[in-house]
């Protein structure tokens, strides 16, 4: 589904941010990427998600390489993806029900059918009585829950988290876990970052970064666990 | 606030237009038509002078024909300067006969042709077009019309930037809404679409509140001039703009909100995603 052909990133004015990065994502896989601050993980699933582009190397998405992408046709290859920030990115001057529905106006979905989609999301995340309030009166965990909601709300192929339990409590993380498990379990592909593999009850891929590279013992094939 | 200032804007130069078109309608209205002096030679017989009459009688161009022997001229003359021959010493009449005429067309190149055509005929020392006011008066309007335009074309420009930078402003408020729209997917259309939709707003709003500035000026002069009729003598009344001049307004305020919003906001946007 995603292949990565030694790809290398580097920002501008800085050293590279990743290098010779090859790697294959199966549809309907678990992927953890794992590693400290700073290893690239961010930078990893920005490129995925076609955030970012790729200094070197080619990156297959379904039969379209990324790099090739033309700027008008970029729009329509994210809506497939369902994408959680490490910041939340929500907006603080709309209520939790008008931060959800956002993709779906994007995809010109029907009010009535967007509402009824919206409060399905709410509800999986457990948000349903908050539609009416603004995220930024939610918790860490409950923001982190409206991220999601968000991301589920359209549908997408792929869900792609960037460091979602990162400073929630236990109780709180394994909660958010298991939400994206039960994702993974319907048949849509999971890709989470996170500084330590978490325990998982279900079978997946590992991608260790550190400074920029995979550590896994075998570069091209990541290890399956 | 947008409204007034697009509004107040665009009157200036449409009330100066509802102006000209004014004057522009009663000068049409007041007598259009040109006149011509001919003099005669000094020494021309009775016969030539009806032949150049039965002349001009016959040229479909000539409305109004009078002819006035040199002596009634003199004797006008004389009256009009209070003056006898006496006086300044002058004897023998200076003044030619001539025929003076009112043409049925105001067309330069008709007049030129006529002017021609009379000069060939013997007996015919000179000829004068008479500058008709009403041509130049049209010279005015069309000059001051001219000017109207850039006036017109500079506010518009001034408009422009002011619509461009409410919007780019706005562009940066909703920074935030913009980028994450971007990030799941929205297309750059959908993105433009509030900012345009504002634009267009602002020049609805604008276009209304011109139209509506003309329309109670015309009403509000129309009316005092009814007031001051008996001192003025007869009524002046202006006449407002056509219902297609209106909608003009209205169409080109709403074209300029629709196109600086486009402009700003597709420039703001791509300065937003590069910094970010
Ligand atoms: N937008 C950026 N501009 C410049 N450098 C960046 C940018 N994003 C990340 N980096 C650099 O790239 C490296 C990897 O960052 P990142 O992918 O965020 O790592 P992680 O998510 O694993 O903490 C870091 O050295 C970071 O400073
Ligand atoms: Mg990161």
């Amino acid at each position: 589904m995603i292949k990565f052909d030694r790809v290398f990133k580097k920002y501008p004015g800085e050293m590279d941010a990743l290098q010779d990065i090859s790697l294959e994502i199966l549809s309907g896989e678990l992927v953890f990427v794992t590693g400290p601050s700073g290893a690239g993980k961010s930078t990893l699933l920005k490129l995925i998600s076609a955030v970012e582009k790729p200094t070197n190397g080619s990156i297959i998405f379904e039969n379209t390489n990324l790099s090739e992408l033309r700027n008008k046709d970029m729009p329509f290859l994210r809506r497939k993806f369902g994408m959680i920030f490490q910041d939340h990115k929500l907006l603080y001057d709309r209520n939790c029900f008008e931060n959800v529905v956002l993709p779906l106006e994007i995809n010109d979905i029907n009010p009535a059918d967007s509402a009824r989609r919206v409060r399905a999301a709410l509800n999986k995340v457990g948000l349903l009585n908050k539609e009416k309030m603004n995220p930024i009166t939610l918790s860490g965990g409950e923001q982190q829950r409206l991220a999601i909601a968000r991301a589920i709300v359209s549908r997408p192929l792929i869900l792609i988290a960037d460091e979602p339990t990162g400073n929630l409590d236990k109780s709180y993380a394994d909660e958010i876990m298991n939400i994206f498990y039960s994702f993974q379990q319907v048949g849509v592909t999971v890709i989470i970052s996170c500084h330590e593999l978490p325990q998982s009850p279900i079978k997946f891929k590992q991608i260790h970064l550190i400074k920029g590279q995979i550590s896994n013992s075998d570069k091209h094939v990541p290890l399956l666990s | 606030m947008m409204f007034i200032i697009i509004g107040i804007t665009l009157c200036l130069p449409s009330a100066g237009y509802l102006i000209v078109e004014n004057v522009r309608q009663i000068s049409t209205k007041i007598q259009h038509e040109a006149e011509i002096s001919i003099f005669l030679k000094k020494d021309i017989s009775q016969d030539q002078i009806d032949f150049i009459d039965s002349a001009l009688r016959s040229s479909s161009e000539i409305k109004k024909i009078h002819f006035e022997p040199k002596l009634t001229a003199w004797e006008k003359l004389q009256s009009k300067l209070k003056l006898s021959t006496l006086d300044i010493g002058i004897s023998e009449n200076p003044l030619p006969d001539g025929f003076f005429i009112t043409l049925n067309t105001l067309s330069n190149t008709k007049i030129k042709k006529l002017t021609e055509d009379l000069k060939l005929i013997s007996g015919v020392d000179n000829i004068v077009v008479d500058g008709s006011w009403i041509k130049k008066l049209r010279a005015i309007i069309y000059m001051v019309k001219i000017g109207l335009f850039s006036l017109g074309t500079l506010l518009v420009i001034v408009l422009i930037v002011i619509i461009s930078n409410t919007i780019r402003l706005q562009t940066l408020t909703y920074q935030n809404e913009i980028l994450v729209s971007k990030l799941i997917g929205a297309t750059n259309s959908f993105i433009h679409r509030p900012f345009i939709y504002t634009g267009l707003i602002y020049g609805l709003g604008g276009g209304i509140i011109t139209v509506g500035t003309l329309k109670s000026i015309v009403f509000t002069f129309n009316n005092m001039a009814e007031k001051y009729e008996y001192i003025l003598g007869n009524s002046i009344t202006l006449v407002g703009l056509s219902a297609v001049n209106y909608t003009i307004i209205v169409l080109l305020a709403m074209t300029i909100g629709l196109f600086s919003s486009f402009f700003a906001a597709r420039q703001s946007i791509k300065k937003l995603e590069k910094s970010y």
